[in-house]
């Protein structure tokens, strides 16, 4: 079980995913809504893994993973994605992305991609 | 989802669905009025929000909407597609019917009613038929190219390889750097050009041709296999001849080989993706020297349901299996290659980041969540029990004084303090910036001005007064309907405009501020203006005003019959503004408010409707009288002044009582057929209502005091002359006059 934070910028979809993974047992330590605030929450969290939306404001997701990837080489990144994204999701890959989970979620799914890229 | 899980998300999906919306509209406008790459991708992330949102919520048929949706703003951000007239309708109609949809879930619908079959057919049409993919602009990119460092040399052959990416590729830099990705497997990259600094930046132009010199000892054909792949048009391969430093094979080690076949579960969403995370993550444990199909066609999902490929590596099988197992890898074989080739470029040693520090557990977990989002109806229900509070503070100090109770007084004096902060910020955090409802307005004037064939600027300003959500709620459309009239009634055509020596572009202003206790929304237009003798002939005709009385009214009282009840001076009734309400409707939903609207107008030069509204609806400041022993309570606003009342002064005009006051003959109410037949009555209550005055007579004013008013609930209906209840400290409840009705 792992201390995560979620990184998407709508509420609804940081919701569902706070959800299934408190469901999965996992402890949510944080939330942020676009790349700056993921890359600051990281560092002040320092959290066990990240969950990553692609598509954001400000800094994307892939912008937000290699700031994180700069600070700790060893930082878990999942990303969230959805069908039609594969470049960026690869590039995001490319980048040290340790895993991905497709929009819309299915919670076995999420948990299951969570736990393999923690125990990773 | 699973249906009980779903109904906790609706409310949230709503909410921010509707931002999103409003977010497309608003920047479909900006797009409208010239390009701008900051509004298209705003649009196109609330468009992809929009769609990702509706998909997890199994709203299949707003998902189908949004995607075609999304395809074209793809279209519009890669430049395949130019915004046109028709396009801006085509998008602005697909997003009316999303918020269709969205109006229908939050009703508890899916949006499946809504057929949106005819929309998605126009929109992939739209994609469809959009013009060949324009070639960006070639600036100058920075020729300049990066130096490896020598060490890395091993003396291998050098290639000069030029890669030719397909022009009909959209992501052309994303192909090179995969391309790169490959080649770097196979040597050591010396120099690119463009670099790779300039791949990596999503701005920065590529015209599709990569120049890459490489060390490698891998020959040409695998490196030619390595360059190529989807949307690879063409490569180049050119041997240069050995590097300096003599070959030293010797400093790879030797390290066992594998051979590993990997499948991929049949239903995984992406399974090239995934055969990338396992790639990218065997290697982490060693170096991949060979994969079939090729890497990039794996990584791209091009293989049917499993993969092959031969690792160097220093681990076991067991960790090699574990690595390769990532989520939807149906099964990992591993077979021990008997003698390894030494090949490619050195395999890392040793299983990088395994060790990383020790994670602390900050202890100072900042899971701070500034904003909330909170129902209305519970906070509807929490103003009503601040109400009660309010009402039952009232009756502790009544009994208080009563007893005279001198340590209770203090406590009820800390009470009284609480409960008017808890109040006070009640009301606050009821109230909402106008931008609420201010936000859609460019877009009724857009409509508007489009179906007239007019030119309008639409000017806004103050949209960040605040108003209570109970007030907001019935501006809408009062608001809308003023500016469709604006527009529609109020400015020319720009062919009128020009002949008159007008700027062909009308203007239409709207503005709010606060004004100590009231928000004032001003909505200004420079057109025509009111011909009040049309106004006046209409009314006649209408049969609400008669020719001589026509003759005897000032310009501001011939505007008033604007107000009439069933008064229109629109020739026709179009479409957008007409639908044969009239002003009168506007006037009936502002007072519903207890607010105010007043027009000024001059004609040729525009008019202005200026409208008056109290910032909140639910607390109001009384005045107490008596009449018959009954307690009324009438709004101060209404108030002018209180006089005491001369029996001798009372005169009988027709049917209605008259009394003189200083110079003015007044009508008088007594109210008997309300509260009873006083002989009491000696004060006169002088009230007003848009500059007409009457007069109620009571027996005795009470006092003054702020009160919470109260609807009468559904089974009473609406009482002629009373707006509302309220209970006062003692526990009385009192009616709330509504002087409009009175005048």
């Amino acid at each position: 079980m792992g201390r995560i934070l979620i990184v998407d910028d709508t509420l609804f979809m940081r919701t569902l995913l706070k959800n299934i993974l408190f469901s999965g047992g996992h402890e949510i330590v944080g939330e942020a809504g676009d790349g700056t605030e993921a890359v600051e929450k990281y560092q002040a969290l320092k959290p066990d893994l990240v969950t990553m939306d692609v598509v954001m404001p400000k800094m994307n997701g892939i912008e937000a993973l290699k700031e994180i990837k700069k600070m700790d080489p060893g930082a878990k990144v999942v990303m969230c994605t959805a069908v039609g994204q594969e470049q960026m999701v690869k590039l995001a890959i490319k980048s040290g992305a340790r895993g991905y989970v497709v929009k819309p979620f299915q919670a076995p799914k999420v948990l299951d991609e969570v736990k393999n890229v923690l125990a990773s | 989802m699973v249906e009980s899980e779903f109904e906790q998300y609706r409310g949230l999906f709503v909410a921010e669905s509707r931002e999103n919306h409003e977010v497309i509209v608003r920047n479909l406008l900006i797009l409208e009025g010239g390009e701008d790459p900051g509004a298209i991708d705003e649009i196109f992330r609330a468009a992809h929000t929009l769609k990702g949102a509706s998909a997890s919520m199994g709203f299949d048929t707003m998902e189908h909407l949004c995607h075609a949706m999304e395809d074209v703003f793809q279209a519009i951000r890669n430049k395949d597609l130019s915004v046109t007239q028709d396009l801006m309708d085509l998008l602005l109609s697909t997003v009316d019917i999303i918020e269709e949809q969205i109006d229908e879930i939050e009703e508890g619908g899916d949006g499946s009613s809504i057929n949106v079959d005819e929309m998605v057919e126009s929109l992939r049409r739209a994609t469809g038929n959009g013009g060949p993919a324009e070639t960006p602009l070639k600036t100058e990119v920075p020729k300049t190219t990066s130096l490896p460092a020598i060490e890395t040399l091993n003396g291998n052959p050098h290639y000069t390889i030029r890669i030719t990416i397909d022009e009909s590729s959209l992501m052309k830099d994303v192909r090179a750097l995969i391309a790169i990705g490959n080649l770097e497997q196979f040597g050591t990259i010396i120099t690119s050009d463009p670099p790779l600094l300039v791949l990596e930046d999503e701005d920065a132009p590529f015209d599709g041709v990569l120049t890459i010199v490489m060390e490698s000892d891998a020959g040409a054909e695998a490196l030619r296999s390595a360059a190529s792949g989807t949307e690879v048009s063409e490569v180049f391969i050119e041997e240069m001849g050995h590097g300096d430093t003599p070959a030293e094979r010797s400093t790879i080690p030797d390290l066992p080989g594998y051979q590993m076949i990997i499948s991929v579960e049949e239903e995984s969403a992406m399974k090239g993706l995934r055969a990338c995370i396992s790639l990218e993550r065997l290697e982490e444990c060693g170096t991949i020297l060979s994969c079939d199909p090729p890497r990039e066609a794996v990584e791209d999902g091009l293989f049917d349901s499993n993969f092959q490929l031969t690792i160097a590596t220093g681990q076991d099988p067991e960790e090699l299996k574990k690595a390769a197992m990532v989520p939807e890898i149906r099964s990992v074989d591993i077979i021990p290659l008997k003698s390894q080739e030494p090949a490619g470029k050195k395999a890392s040693s040793a299983p990088q980041s395994r060790e990383q520090a020790p994670k602390k557990k900050d202890e100072s977990k900042s899971r701070e969540i500034k904003n909330l989002r909170v129902d209305i109806q519970q906070l509807d229900r929490m103003m009503n029990l601040i109400e009660d509070l309010v009402i039952n503070r009232g009756r502790l100090k009544q009994i208080a004084e009563k007893n005279k109770m001198k340590e209770m007084d203090e406590a009820i004096s800390m009470i009284d303090r609480s409960v008017s902060d808890l109040q006070v910020l009640m009301m606050d955090i009821r109230m909402i910036p106008l931008n609420h409802i201010f936000n859609r307005l460019p877009r009724v004037v857009r409509d508007t001005a489009h179906y007239d064939g007019k030119d309008v600027n639409f000017v806004m300003e103050g949209g960040e007064t605040e108003l209570d959500r109970s007030v907001m709620d019935g501006l809408n459309d009062p608001l809308l309907h003023l500016i469709r009239n604006a527009v529609n009634h109020g400015i020319e055509s720009p062919e009128r405009r020009r002949e008159i020596g007008k700027p062909e572009k009308g203007l239409v202003q709207l503005s709010a501020r606060r004004d100590r206790d009231n928000v004032i929304i001003e909505l200004r237009d420079d057109g025509a203006g009111i011909n009040v003798e049309k106004v006046k002939a209409k009314a006649i005709e209408r049969g609400i005003l008669s020719p001589d009385m026509a003759d005897q009214l000032t310009k501001e009282d011939a505007i008033s019959y604007l107000f009439h009840p069933g008064f229109s001076t629109a020739e026709t009734i179009t479409d957008i503004s007409g639908r044969g309400v009239g002003l009168d409707v506007v006037r009936g939903a502002i007072e519903s408010l207890k607010g105010t609207i007043r027009v000024t107008s001059h004609e040729g030069k525009g008019s202005t409707f200026e409208l008056l509204l109290p910032p909140t609806m639910a607390i109001v400041e009384v005045m107490i009288v008596r009449l018959n022993n009954r307690r009324i309570a009438i709004p101060i606003s209404a108030i002018v002044e209180v006089a005491s009342m001369r029996r001798e002064n009372i005169h009988r005009i027709g049917t209605q009582d008259s009394i003189l006051l200083r110079d003015e003959v007044l009508p008088l109410h007594m109210l008997e057929e309300m509260f009873g037949r006083s002989d009491s009555t000696e004060i006169l209550i002088v009230v007003q209502y848009n500059k007409v005055k009457c007069c109620i007579a009571v027996d005795l004013v009470e006092g003054q005091q702020e009160v919470v008013v109260k609807p009468l609930s559904r089974i009473i209906g609406v009482i002629r002359g009373i707006s509302g209840i309220t209970i006062l400290g003692d526990g009385h409840v009192v009616p709330v006059l509504d002087v409009n009705t009175m005048v």
